[in-house]
């Protein structure tokens, strides 16, 4: 062979390496920049990029007027890392100066992690701006600050139970900020940056999108609520009650306007040690009571409906006293009363006469109609821990006698605003509200449930207007509007004796005003030795004027025109006293000192051997309205089986201005056909189908 | 150029015939000797010095160096250019995000002092707060028969309505 062939072949050899070679990296290009791409391009961003995580901002909480109730802020917590830290002494001193801490504290701390090898150390949590600036101002490598949210609660204990408290971690554990967790929580995301080598943020890329919280609003009125508190713990301190609870409704629509339990507590802090859980419930929806005498509104409503009773029925209150299967019940008033219409059987809080009422109606009727009320189902409002009460199925011989006066059931104070406006928007059932809008989205009414025939609820509302007017709840009579309601004090069981003690839970339940209710405020005292009337009437009174006021509801022109004829009236009630002494027997007292009835001269009709003895009235009472001497006006006419087209045409024909609710035809008025109108008084006029 | 070896391929050289010690030492034989070193690799290379005298030389210029020294400066200067151009928008986007990072860190920051600020507005305006001032004032809230409602308009008085529309 010679050497060119040799030299050729050697050539060819290294052009075949040289190939072959080049072959190779080609290869391991394409294995690295197109197969593995995704994987090396994945590795390249890990070792630059680093994940943030984007905590979601909590929603906040505001009232109906926009005020603010709850809201987070993001705030700087400090750590260091002890094993970095060039001088214990001089970090600790330069740390307590600026964060207002413990130096000798902080330095034990430090050294005592530096001795565990720990390489982290919260200093403080949640520092304010201005000392996160100030430590940002150093530029010490040591010193390291963590974002935090923080909630705050600028009212302090206002709406405290309403709104309830974040744990450590920012999420609910009571109140509103626990029932609507899911909405003011959000979704937590992420997000991938870009660093360099000082680990400075270049260049951001989405991941996980973070979804902030929705904001809430509230449809209670914060005006309304610090009145509803501040006459709640009044009227706790002056009862020496130990507990209380207050709730103001719209009717009509159900939305809270004010809730309040009593002690109140701080959402700011922490529970302090030793400090009762009991303080932290809210009295309003998770505690039900026996609710004593204003469950006679409940009774009674089935009387009117089921046993087809009227105001003017007579009820035989048996002079105090009614026996039952060998248990003897009284009146609460130690006042005996003998046969009485039923219109005072509730203006004088009668036992008997519910009791009596209660047996007319039959246990069934009567479970029937305290379930149509809510009774023994919880409402459904946006909170946590709500009690549903207690309605029991299987009833005792006697459960008809107690269920009757408020006892053998349990209800909360929400459950009875929710029952008290069944009464006051002409018997529509409604679900109680406590949010107006999530985020700019309203929340829809839910429409209430009709429960009873609105000639009934019109019929009671006078029936409690009485109650105000001139029976146990004269203390709740209102400057300006008129009111009803119902008074009432149940006594707590000792769980040990299982009897009675001599503690009470004086509730007041009532609305206002009269003919076109614009609030229902019921007030509880729990554990204090006042009845109702005493107790939480004065506070009703209270609530419902300021109330009122701030949701602007013209005053009722019959009471102007009334306090213009103050005297009258009151020669009038007089007058009215002195019939209620003619119908108490036997030498009973006639009545408290609080207390009038009507004049309404009764003769007993007959009596049912065996059974309640049935009196007819010689005069209807009719409903029991402040009568004031009024100048002479129009008469009003009979709009009774007209439609509302009809009715507005005859009202404007008239000159008359009337307010209509429902729909259908006419079926009630107030005032009644024939009486003489006011000046600016105006008729309203209930429809149904 | 002087000290450049030339290397002579064994072809060209003039070889002389095997050393015969016998013949090399005064023409007396001797047997070979055994402590002889063999001949070091490439022994038989022949170096020599050749003088150049580079003094007529004349420095001329090339013809057709100019150019291409201009082609390469053209050439490098592009390839500056397309560095540049390639680069530099990430080098300004590096810039861009740094600032864009610090323009966001201060809008958080600006947030988050409205959020304070607005905390501080509520604390400000609580009402038992604005009550215990109105009372330093004495001023009172009015009662009920206070207030005169200038013809409130209910909002189902339709019948009043009606009525003034004609």
């Amino acid at each position: 062979m010679d050497d060119g062939k040799r030299v050729d072949k050697r050539l060819g050899w290294l052009v075949c390496v040289i190939l072959l070679w080049s072959g190779l990296i080609l290869a391991r290009l394409v294995m690295l920049q197109v197969v593995r791409h995704d994987d090396y391009l994945r590795l390249a961003r890990k070792a630059q990029e680093i994940e943030v995580k984007i905590p979601p901002a909590r929603g906040s909480i505001f009232d109906s007027n926009g005020r603010l109730l709850a809201m987070s802020t993001r705030l700087d917590s400090v750590f260091v890392n002890p094993l970095k830290v060039p001088d214990i002494d001089v970090a600790s001193d330069i740390l307590s100066r600026i964060l207002n801490v413990d130096r000798k504290e902080l330095c034990s701390r430090m050294e005592a992690a530096l001795d565990r090898d720990q390489g982290y150390l919260v200093v403080k949590a949640r520092i304010s701006p201005e000392e996160s600036d100030r430590l940002r101002d150093l530029k010490l490598g040591w010193i390291g600050l963590e974002r935090q949210t923080q909630r705050h609660y600028p009212n302090d204990t206002m709406a405290a139970h309403l709104l309830g408290s974040v744990n450590f971690g920012e999420q609910g554990n009571g109140g509103i900020e626990m029932g609507l967790e899911e909405t003011l929580r959000g979704q937590p995301g992420s997000e991938f940056v870009l660093t360099d080598v000082k680990r400075r943020f270049i260049e951001r890329r989405p991941g996980k999108e973070a979804r902030p919280g929705t904001s809430i609003t509230l449809t209670i009125d914060q005006r309304i609520q610090f009145a509803l508190e501040r006459e709640l713990a009044k009227a706790v301190e002056n009862a020496h009650g130990e507990t209380g609870s207050a709730v103001a409704m719209d009717p009509n629509t159900g939305r809270i306007y004010g809730m309040a339990s009593y002690p109140f507590f701080d959402p700011n802090t922490k529970p302090a040690a030793g400090e009762r859980p009991t303080n932290r419930f809210n009295h309003a929806v998770s505690v039900p009571f026996e609710p004593g005498s204003v469950y006679k509104v409940i009774t009674l409503t089935a009387g009117l409906e089921a046993a087809h009773l009227t105001p003017d029925t007579i009820i035989n209150c048996g002079n105090g006293a009614i026996t039952l299967f060998g248990r003897t019940v009284h009146e609460s008033h130690f006042h005996g009363y003998g046969s009485i219409p039923m219109v005072l059987v509730l203006a004088k809080s009668s036992n008997i006469g519910a009791i009596q009422v209660g047996m007319r109606v039959g246990q069934p009727n009567l479970y029937k109609y305290s379930q149509l009320f809510g009774v023994g189902e919880r409402t459904g409002i946006e909170l946590p821990a709500e009690s549903k009460g207690r309605l029991r199925k299987k009833w005792e011989k006697t459960s008809l006698a107690s269920v009757s006066i408020g006892h053998e059931v349990m209800v909360t104070t929400l459950q009875l605003a929710r029952a008290c406006s069944v009464i006051a928007n002409g018997g529509r059932l409604v679900k109680p509200s406590l949010v107006l809008r999530r985020g700019s989205e309203n929340v829809p009414v839910v429409t209430p449930v009709p429960v009873l025939k609105p000639e009934t609820a019109m019929t009671m509302r006078q029936m409690m207007e009485a109650v105000v007017l001139k029976g146990t709840g004269t203390k709740a009579r209102l400057d300006g509007y008129t009111s009803a309601g119902k008074t009432g004090t149940g006594k707590i069981p000792d769980p040990v004796t299982h009897r009675y003690t001599h503690f009470y839970n004086a509730t007041f339940m009532g609305f206002a005003p009269v003919n076109n209710p614009a609030i229902v405020v019921v007030v509880t005292v729990n554990r204090t030795r006042l009845m109702g009337a005493d107790a939480s009437a004065p506070a009703f009174k209270a609530i419902a004027e300021e109330a009122l006021r701030i949701l602007n509801v013209p005053k009722d022109p019959l009471l102007v025109a009334a306090d213009t004829t103050k005297k009258a009236s009151a020669e009038k009630l007089e007058e009215d006293d002195a019939l209620i002494a003619e119908l108490a027997r036997d030498g009973a007292p006639a009545a408290e000192e609080d207390e009038e009835a009507p004049a309404v001269p009764v003769v007993a009709q007959a009596a049912t051997p065996g059974g309640p003895v049935v009196a007819q009235a010689v005069a209807p009472a009719g409903p029991v309205v402040a009568q004031a001497v009024v100048p002479a006006g129009p008469k009003v006419p009979n709009f009774h089986g007209k439609s509302m087209r009809a009715v507005v045409e005859e009202a404007s024909e008239k000159g008359l201005s009337v307010l209509l609710d429902g729909s259908g035809i006419a079926r009630m008025q107030q005032p009644p056909p024939g009486s003489v109108l006011r000046p600016g008084e105006r008729i309203r006029v209930q429809f149904a189908r | 150029m002087a000290t450049m070896p030339t290397f002579v391929k064994k072809s060209e050289v003039h070889y002389a015939a095997p050393r015969r010690l016998d013949q090399e030492i005064g023409g007396k034989i001797h047997d070979e000797d055994p402590y002889l070193l063999r001949s070091l690799p490439g022994e038989d290379v022949f170096f020599f010095s050749k003088r150049i005298d580079n003094a007529r030389v004349v420095r001329l210029p090339a013809p057709g160096a100019k150019s291409a020294a201009w082609s390469a400066a053209g050439a490098m200067c592009l390839l500056a250019a397309l560095f540049t151009v390639s680069v530099a928008p990430r080098i300004a986007h590096y810039f861009a995000g740094y600032r864009l990072e610090a323009l966001r860190s201060e809008h958080q920051r600006l947030i988050d002092e409205r959020m304070m600020l607005d905390v501080e507005e509520a604390k400000l305006l609580r009402l038992d707060r604005l009550q215990e001032l109105a009372r330093h004032h004495n001023l009172v809230p009015p009662k009920a028969n206070q207030i005169v409602d200038l013809e409130p308009k209910p909002d189902k008085a339709l019948a009043e309505l009606s009525r003034k529309s004609r």
